[in-house]
């Protein structure tokens, strides 16, 4: 009686451990990280962030938001994700997959034995729900029901066995892949807010609003929702069901708690930096010779710099649909474009406004980014007013009045806006450098400022004649391609090429023939699965790029981030990059 | 006077009437869309602004988006929706209403404590050093803008070593339940917001104060009083200040309104979870809801403020009578 009664648990408690065991049959072992600097750390801590604003919602699919997304990526994961030394995708809860040969076919085994932090197991069932109910789902408001339309087929998904997801495309992507880079959501969670849980396509974007029961939001990631104070603060504690661990075999996250401040002003973030109650701060170039020099000063923090890969580099672009025909043609002239960049002064925005903390920028792909770059350094040319003032002379725009001000027709200055954001640290100053340089041209630039927020709408809006924007740089050009191939939905400044009707076919016959090659390359490299073609393809566009400046790249800033010197393993925060996540390996010394 | 203050309560409903529809006209005259934040990000595409418009009505024509709107709110005081935060725009206010009435209150108690006497005090003493001084330093107060005096205060601070620069709590407190530790954490970040915003407020009620005080004492009936050999406490106190103070009360009643939009960039720069940054949002997105709620609740604050300042001048002023 007495031995069956304490048999009974201790079998019962062996079958348990051989089904953990079993269960956790495949976590990814997280390694060779040795060169940026990671060692195995240990369990334990608490990790402070600073959030910008409150996050509008839970579901990441609901709102777009980065102040969400940055706390989403630590809930959540995908089945693919990015090295952190070299960009390349990687296994993630998916553990492995193959493409058919025709390029159209991808086939994910998914990881065994991971389970959602409220401990139910994560299955195909999951990806299938989130693939087909949200992210395809046109009425969820950040979901990406574009990018799975083909050609305007539908890319269908479906469940071959638990473990087991496949994806059918209409034709081959080759960079349909880093789509699968996108979380991962709980089925058992979110099904009543779907259409197949019978809820209304549109009800998706009411799943998990700010005031949500903590418990409610279930991921895979490496932490879970804990705590939402609305507007001071977001609390995450550990996942302890975690698929990865270190290369000690220690569970990851080492962190048990991350917490992310909610705070909007950037010198507030700074002080409370400084103060000690923020662990980790993302700066840039204006900030950093006061940090550093605390830094020198021995300051328990250090400044760390590194080349960026995404990012937004700053350019300026000139309305070719200027509503001046007079403008509108000298903007169209590639000569003209080729002759102000000899007016910018890259050299001196990079020291002055940068603080030196950037370089050359390339023609839509980061210089760092070794996949896709092609070196158009030559194309930049160098800062030489002279240069620019004799190439204006040729194309007939001379001072012929005399009042320093060259004449665009007669008896009309060439002078035109320069549409900049006031509220940005870099902006402002770039802008009066190329007023003043600009000016010593003879060409008169007026400033408009405006919220950076609207920079894009007001791009968008056709309403201005030079504007400083700045647009991402992606790992893949295939994502930008809204952005860089003309007539493309983001392509302002040749607004006129733009299809009559969203995925019609732009307006070929106002292309000027290296639009037209660049609209081609694109699209080809679009479906060409060889990547050598397909880096070739890229490499012409880069070199077009720079030949015709559609938009003309300034710099590319580094990325510098604080950090206490309280934790290990640290590698810089890109901010909401899904599939980029180091903060399961920081850990507290 | 019960009757007064029915009319004009009654009275309020045509002028909010009037106010909302104003408002919502303005709100809709600004240039973009609600949805032109999403335009830059990869994730966006055009079918989705569209999706996204014609999920929460934008699709419609201005006066049924009013119409709507004000219908909710007769019949089921349903204020709307706010599109940034994705939940009635009711419950979004409703989380930052008390810390901002708390910092409001708690300030206007400051700045009231400080600036009657001192105000008093300068008033009669014209011409000593201490008022001098007062007044010297009221000045400043006036000069300097609550955010810049907030950003003095909290790298004066961080000089010291403080740890304080900022919110209403330590990191660790924010979401531990009330101690009274958390009190004094919370009296520890409290003294920056307070004494910043104050500050401005203390300069210029005392320097009303100042004025109406020496204006009262010109009067005759001062004279008088002195003249029948009153006691001077009695002069002062019964007589002069009761009287100067009748154009604070109507300052009191106007203050109202600033609990919304009065501290816009100092909960910014010191990271206070008011109400203030929440208008400058859903105005800069184009929140509709969320600002016309918060700009009706403005005007309501007014029109409160404004009825409570007659009936407070009715009590303290024997001249005011309303029938």
């Amino acid at each position: 009686m007495l031995n069956r009664r304490t048999l009974a648990p201790r079998l019962l408690s062996l079958v348990t451990l051989a089904l953990v065991g079993g269960a956790l049959a495949a976590p990814k072992k997280v390694t060779g990280y040795g060169a940026l600097g990671i060692t195995d750390g240990k369990p334990g801590g608490t990790y402070t962030l600073i959030l910008g604003d409150s996050p509008q919602s839970l579901n990441y699919y609901g709102v777009i938001d980065n102040n969400l997304g940055l706390i989403a990526q630590q809930l959540f994961d995908g089945l693919v994700e990015f090295n952190y030394a070299t960009y390349r995708v990687e296994p993630a809860l998916a553990e492995s997959w193959t493409v058919s040969p025709d390029g159209r076919t991808y086939t994910f085994r998914l990881r065994q034995g991971v389970r959602w932090s409220d401990g139910q197991p994560f299955t195909a069932d999951d990806v299938v729900f989130t693939y087909s109910q949200i992210i395809m789902n046109p009425e969820a408001r950040a979901g990406d029901a574009a990018s799975f339309k083909l050609d305007g087929k539908q890319v269908e998904v479906r469940k071959v066995n638990p473990t087991t997801v496949q994806f059918v495309l209409p034709r081959p992507s080759p960079a349909f892949l880093l789509q699968m880079r996108s979380f991962v959501m709980p089925k058992h969670k979110l099904v009543r807010f779907s259409q197949e849980g019978g809820a209304k396509a549109a009800d998706i974007n009411n799943a998990w609003p700010g005031n949500v029961a903590e418990s409610e939001v279930v991921g895979t990631g490496p932490f879970r929702l804990s705590n939402y104070t609305a507007g001071q603060k977001v609390t995450l504690v550990k996942n302890p069901n975690y698929w990865k661990v270190d290369a000690r075999g220690t569970q990851l996250p080492y962190l048990n708690q991350l917490e992310f401040l909610i705070i909007r002003d950037p010198q507030a973030q700074v002080a409370q930096f400084l103060a000690g109650n923020v662990d980790q701060l993302n700066i840039t170039g204006a900030q950093f010779p006061d940090l550093k020099g605390r830094e020198v000063a021995g300051a328990p923090f250090k400044v760390t710099r590194s080349t960026a890969l995404f990012g937004s580099p700053p350019f300026v672009a000139y309305n070719f649909d200027a509503k001046d025909p007079a403008l509108a043609r000298v903007f169209g002239d590639v000569r003209f474009r080729r002759a102000m960049q000899s007016a910018l002064n890259r050299e001196r925005i990079i020291d002055t406004v940068y603080n030196g903390l950037a370089s050359l920028p390339g023609h839509g792909v980061a210089p760092v980014n070794r996949d896709w770059y092609a070196n158009t350094t030559r194309q930049l040319g160098a800062f030489d007013l002279r240069a620019a003032g004799a190439a204006l002379d040729a194309l007939g725009l001379r001072d012929t009045n005399g009042d320093g001000i060259r004449e665009v027709a007669r008896g009309k200055n060439l002078e035109f806006d320069l549409t900049y954001g006031t509220d940005s640290s870099v902006y402002p100053a770039i802008a009066t450098i190329i007023q003043s340089d600009f000016a010593k041209a003879g060409v008169k630039v007026n400033l408009k400022g405006i919220l950076s927020r609207n920079l894009l709408s007001t791009g968008q809006s056709g309403d201005w004649e030079m504007i400083l924007h700045a647009f991402g740089d992606q790992p893949d050009p295939e994502l930008r391609k809204p952005i860089w191939q003309p007539g493309g939905a983001l392509y302002y400044w040749h607004r006129s090429l733009q299809p009559a009707q969203d995925g019609g076919t732009p307006n070929l016959a106002r292309m000027q023939p290296w639009e037209r090659q660049i609209y081609t390359i694109f699209n080809d490299a679009a479906t060409t699965t060889d990547r050598s073609k397909r880096k070739a393809l890229y490499t012409r566009w880069q070199l077009l790029f720079a030949q015709n400046l559609p938009v003309t790249p300034l710099a590319k800033p580094e990325n510098i981030g604080a950090i206490s010197n309280k934790y290990g393993n640290y590698i810089y925060n890109l901010g909401v990059i899904p599939g980029y996540n180091p903060v399961p390996l920081i850990y507290q010394k | 006077m019960l009757t007064y203050t029915l009319r004009r309560i009654l009275g309020m409903i045509p002028t909010l009437l009037v106010i909302s529809a104003v408002c919502f006209t303005v709100i809709k005259l600004q240039p973009g869309s609600f949805t032109d934040q999403y335009l830059e990000d990869p994730r966006f595409t055009r079918e989705t602004a569209a999706a996204i418009s014609r999920q929460l009505g934008l699709d419609q024509p201005a006066v049924v988006q009013y119409g709507r709107w004000l219908w909710g709110v007769i019949t089921e005081f349903d204020f709307g929706y706010s599109f940034l935060q994705n939940r009635p725009v009711v419950s979004v206010i409703g989380d930052l209403l008390g810390w901002t009435v708390f910092i409001s209150l708690i300030t206007l108690l400051f700045t009231w404590i400080v600036a009657v006497p001192l105000g008093l005090y300068t008033a009669f003493n014209r011409h000593g050093f201490a008022a001098s001084v007062a007044n010297f330093l009221g000045y400043v107060g006036l000069a300097i803008p609550d955010f810049l005096a907030a950003l003095l205060l909290v790298a004066l601070v961080l000089q010291l070593g403080g740890t304080n620069v900022g919110g209403l709590f330590s990191p660790d407190y924010i979401d531990a339940p009330w101690s009274w530790a958390r009190v004094l954490d919370l009296l520890n970040h409290l003294w920056i917001p307070v004494l910043a915003i104050g500050l401005e407020g203390v300069a210029g009620l005392m320097r009303q104060m100042r004025a109406s005080t020496l204006d009262v004492l010109s009067q005759d009936y001062i004279r008088t009083a002195r003249a029948k050999g009153l006691p001077q406490n009695r002069v002062i106190w019964r007589h002069a200040v009761r009287n100067a103070i009748n154009p604070l009360i109507t300052l009191a009643g106007l203050s109202l309104p600033t609990l919304i939009s009065g501290t816009i960039i100092i909960s910014i720069v010191l990271n206070l979870p008011t109400i203030g940054p929440l208008l400058y949002d859903s105005l800069v997105n184009k929140d509709q809801y969320t600002a016309l709620t918060l700009l009706m609740l403005s005007a309501f604050l007014l029109l409160v403020g404004n009825l409570l300042a007659d009936l407070a001048l009715a009590w303290a002023d024997p001249r005011v009578r309303y029938g």
